[in-house]
């Protein structure tokens, strides 16, 4: 397999009154091509930020960004993003939506209707192209914002907790499709989210972050096979290992300044 | 067809609808009240100054077939002379308001710039500017430039707010697809500023009726509701007067309903949000 993201000690930092606020710290990271990453963390611990960066939507202090050996430096149709608010364009219809990035690239209608009628479909949506979002529950506007990442044929696609506002049982039946989805379509994937559970059912590795500032503290190879029983004792034990990890990083917050010191 | 029928079904249930009848029936009423209390104070009061709606109504259908001895011109050209005013200072503002508030809204320096004019600007009646707009720009253009200041800042604050709601969420996500910043302007920024623009367009229709009334009343030449409106009361001819009244009344309720109908069709993205 080849790597199609390297990320070498990438930093950001926020101007805070007369100080700066470092967000996250000298990561490096690099991600396989068709592999599921999840990264792990608390709230706060600069996730989104490092994936807005992938992304190109913000700028990084310093540390580069590779994808396909080709420098980031701003948005681009190699990577397409799913948001935790699926932030669909209201006044388009469904059909429209997914095909926003198609229109973009000038397609022909044509074009546009064969491409935006096979990740409908894909994503389960077939039958709902002439609905406004506002017609469509939490579930089924994520297919569409999934739908729509998709249908620009990136190839990564980098999803902020897309599942953080459904319920628990849509949030299960989301985290199957898309593992369904990624088969097919043989997508990287990197996922952000806060749910060990999530991340455990989903990931191939899970990259643990620590929080202020944000850094890896580990990064775990999943060897479960899938489909994945929640129920086995396996998944229980893993869960359990990175759960503790993730606890000893969010109760040792107030020390983890001398902490991370002490790691450097 | 079955399916057309089905919805045929529907709406008539929704029209029997009791409290729908209800609420209908209260309205008819209320309008019945209204004739009936003004025959009433007509028949009381016994003045020319107040004409019975019967009066009234025969002044109207009257006024459109026989010329008006002051201006020698039928209802129907006092109509058409105030809506070219209407329509043209309207289509004015909305061409001057809506690039200028998307640019405001979106650029900080025009809008840094533009913040204490309109604040200025903005609270001065349009109708103050009558007198002297009259005299710089003579009775043809200067009711129109009312009209054009009146609508001009209710549809220019509406797209100034359109632009700074835009959630940057969808600008984000734009940008992922693709979207330069031409394309987001009018891919994103501009859609969805949409329904605050007609929301403003509603508000300016209202406040641009106005200013063409008393506009025309202080300084058309030719003809024009609002100037019918001051010559009959000129000339003693009050019933004809009210029918002028009327005339505005019935051109604004179209307007307006015109204009919500269009902003309900543009917003029906927005409605259930």
């Amino acid at each position: 397999m080849a790597v199609i993201l390297s990320i070498q000690s990438l930093t950001k930092e926020f101007p805070k009154d007369e100080k700066r606020l470092v967000a996250i710290e000298n990561i490096s990271l690099e991600v396989q091509d068709g592999e599921f990453l999840c990264i792990l963390g608390p709230s706060g611990c600069g996730k989104t930020t490092l994936l807005r960066i992938i992304a190109g939507l913000s700028k990084q202090t310093s540390g580069v960004i590779e994808v396909n050996k080709k420098k980031v430096s701003g948005p681009g149709s190699d990577r397409g993003m799913v948001f935790q608010e699926f932030a669909l364009f209201p006044w388009r219809t469904v059909r429209r939506n997914v095909e926003f990035g198609l229109e973009l690239r000038k397609l022909t209608s044509k074009e546009r209707r064969r491409i935006s009628d096979f990740y409908i479909e894909l994503v389960g949506l077939k039958g709902f192209e002439n609905s406004y979002p506002y017609e469509l529950s939490g579930g089924m506007k994520q297919r569409v914002g999934i739908a729509r990442a998709l249908a620009n044929e990136p190839a990564i696609l980098l999803m902020d907790e897309p599942f953080g506002a459904l319920d628990a049982q849509t949030r299960n039946q989301m985290q199957k499709e898309l593992l369904r989805i990624w088969e097919t379509t043989k997508k990287t994937i990197i996922f952000i989210t806060h749910s060990v559970d999530e991340a455990c059912y989903l990931a191939d590795r899970i990259v643990v972050m620590t929080a202020r500032p944000g850094t890896i503290k580990d990064i775990f190879d999943i060897p479960i096979s899938r489909p994945r029983d929640r129920a086995s004792i396996e998944f229980a034990q893993l869960r359990k290992k990175i759960l503790e990890e993730l606890e000893r990083e969010v109760f040792s917050v107030p020390s983890t300044i001398t902490g991370v010191e002490e790691k450097i | 067809m079955a399916n057309g029928i089905k919805t045929w079904f529907k709406s008539v249930i929704r029209i029997l609808d009791k409290k729908r009848v209800v609420r209908f029936s209260i309205s008819i009423l209320s309008l019945i009240a209204f004739v009936i209390i003004w025959q009433i104070a007509a028949d009381i009061s016994d003045t020319e100054y107040l004409p019975t709606p019967g009066e009234v109504l025969d002044a109207f259908f009257d006024s459109f077939v026989t010329k008006d001895p002051a201006s020698q011109v039928t209802m129907w050209q006092n109509i058409e002379m105030s809506l070219d005013r209407f329509i043209i200072g309207f289509l004015l503002a909305m061409i001057l308001a809506v690039p200028m508030g998307l640019l405001i809204g979106y650029f900080w320096v025009p809008g840094a710039f533009a913040k204490p004019l309109i604040e200025i600007f903005r609270p001065i009646p349009p109708i103050a500017w009558v007198p002297i707009f009259l005299v710089i720009f003579k009775d043809v253009w200067g009711p129109i430039i009312v009209i054009l200041i009146g609508a001009f800042f209710p549809v220019l604050s509406n797209v100034v707010f359109g632009v700074k709601s835009v959630e940057p969420h969808l600008i984000d996500a734009a940008k992922t697809l693709g979207a330069g910043r031409a394309t987001l302007f009018t891919k994103v920024i501009f859609p969805y500023t949409i329904p605050y623009l007609m929301a403003g367009v509603t508000i300016g229709l209202g406040i641009a009726w106005m200013c063409i009334v008393a506009a025309e009343m202080i300084g058309a030449r030719g003809g024009g509701v609002g100037l019918y409106i001051y010559n009959q009361a000129a000339i003693g001819r009050f019933d004809y007067m009210f029918a002028g009244i009327v005339v505005i009344a019935l051109l604004g309720l179209i307007t307006v309903g015109l204009a919500s109908f269009v902003e309900k069709r543009l917003s029906k993205w927005k409605e259930v949000r």
